[in-house]
């Protein structure tokens, strides 16, 4: 069957203006962001800020791309004012949706018609639950845990009992494809909460699943274990399946990633939009796949399995306490100026050497990732084929890049990256 | 006497500093993040100057704080 191309949405996350544009520049159909501090990233240093919401819409609007914003950490008394200011404001910008899971969030935005998303820290595993929630909201995503068979019991049950919400459309079920998994059921973890009173619940996960463990009995007894990351779990990757989750019946395929660099969002999101639009035109094949997963695996990831979709019993761990990605970037300065005409770009490189056939990088908020390779090098209008730190020099560019854009080397690694 | 600074802007609004020192920490309605009593701004971290007995709750606020951004000295 061949379903219409808008009948799966690429769903990117932003963590920054840089990712923001690095997820429309890979295709993405709606991005989903956090403000301040009522979000799963509140610790993250580069949160978006409540006067943000304006140019996020305005850029949304500009590029049709839909924007959500998350507000979904559980929610006190104190809260509740900065929760209706957020909503309101969001409503007035034109910001698409929120995704919330406290009902008082949830509520809120439905009272004043402002589309609301469930967001996955509620858990949603039955049909039950999506009709209870099909009063406020249109989208819901589902927990990570379910199988595709499951999932799609859900969407069959959605369109058998004709469960809409309050758009008037069937709810529209949205899945995680790719990133992070939680050792957690979704998002409901207390670890570190116990460890460092530090609430995951409240955006402010300090990742004790990341951390190599040793495991001792009562007597003191240290057991043997082959993997010492004992709850860390592999990132999911889904696009070696993608064609069952699309036929599972779910419209919505979220990336996980709001703490990932503006280069990984354009990769994986690019990779995903591909994949899906392959799947759609019927060109889905084995080859496409292979190069994807190349692709995949040259940006941040702990290694890749299936997640639950395909029926697993038992997770996967990972191995390594950072990213298995096979590329690594190196800042080395940054851009002072974009000639149009001639198409070259001016950079000053404050840190280590380039050469010509390096593989460079440049990120910007507008700029958003810019991908090339060194062909030429010039200072003073003098050709060279290296040049070292200190010097302002030119190379032809296809892609306008702005003044204090970022600059870096793209390397090839062997092991482990942190 | 003691002194304790705030960075008030990466608080997360969990209330742990306003349950174990209620004398000096108020959550603000405003912004759901917590305000110094009597603190001074200086570029974003709130100062306040307190007597001695409240240096074991705000002790214990400062080692509660998840984002760790509560900081108690005893001066002269």
């Amino acid at each position: 069957m061949i379903m219409n191309k808008k009948s799966v949405e690429i769903m990117a996350p932003a963590g920054s203006f840089e990712s923001l544009t690095a997820a429309i520049q890979g295709g993405a159909d709606s991005v989903y962001f956090g403000i301040e501090q009522l979000n799963m990233r509140a610790r993250a240093a580069n949160n978006f800020v409540f006067d943000d919401l304006e140019k996020i819409a305005e850029l949304g609007e500009k590029h049709n791309v839909r924007t959500y914003l998350t507000l979904n950490t559980i929610i006190y008394d104190h809260d509740l004012s900065l929760m209706k200011r957020i909503v309101d404001k969001a409503k007035n910008t034109g910001i698409t949706a929120i995704i919330a899971s406290d009902q008082a969030v949830i509520n809120y935005a439905n009272s004043i018609g402002l589309e609301v998303h469930i967001s996955t820290q509620t858990n949603v595993t039955n049909l039950e639950t999506i009709k209870f929630f099909s009063h406020f909201a249109d989208v819901m995503v589902l927990a990570r845990e379910l199988s595709l068979k499951q999932v799609k019991d859900i969407t069959d049950g959605i369109k058998k009992d004709d469960v809409r919400g309050p758009s008037g459309e069937l709810i529209e079920i949205e899945i995680f494809a790719h990133g992070a998994l939680c050792m957690a059921v979704s998002g409901k973890c207390y670890l570190s909460l116990h460890t460092n009173n530090s609430s995951a619940n409240r955006g402010a996960c300090v990742q004790n699943c990341r951390r190599t463990y040793e495991v001792k009995d009562e007597d003191g007894n240290e057991l043997l274990i082959d993997n010492e990351y004992i709850m860390s779990p592999k990132d999911l990757c889904t696009i070696g399946f993608i064609d069952d989750i699309i036929k599972s019946g779910v419209k919505v395929l979220k990336i996980e990633g709001r703490g990932r660099a503006p280069e990984y969002v354009k990769t994986v999101t690019q990779c995903y939009r591909e994949a899906a639009d392959a799947y759609l035109e019927g060109t889905y094949t084995k080859e496409k796949i292979a190069e994807w997963d190349k692709k995949l695996a040259s940006v941040y990831n702990r290694g890749f399995w299936d997640g639950y979709y395909l029926g697993q019993e038992m997770g996967e761990w990972s191995d390594v306490h950072g990213s298995k990605a096979t590329t690594r970037k190196k800042y080395l300065g940054k851009g002072v100026h974009y000639y149009p005409k001639a198409g070259i770009a001016e950079f000053k490189l404050e840190t280590h050497s380039l050469k010509v056939g390096d593989k460079i990088l440049v990120t910007g908020p507008t700029t958003g990732v810019v991908e090339s390779e060194i062909k030429e090098l010039m200072v003073d209008e003098v050709m060279y084929t290296e040049i070292k730190k200190g010097v302002t020099f030119t190379t032809p560019l296809n892609t306008i890049i702005r003044n204090s854009d970022k600059l870096y080397v793209v390397e090839e690694v062997d092991g482990p990256t942190q | 006497m003691i002194r304790i600074t705030h960075q008030r802007e990466k608080c997360i609004g969990c209330n742990y500093c306003v349950e174990l020192a209620y004398e000096r920490w108020r959550m603000s309605k405003k912004d759901g993040k917590v305000t110094l009593i009597e603190g001074k701004n200086k570029k974003g971290f709130y100062t306040a100057l307190a007597g001695d007995d409240e240096y074991e709750s705000n002790i214990n606020a400062a080692k509660a704080c998840p984002v760790k951004i509560i900081r108690v000295e005893q001066v002269k």
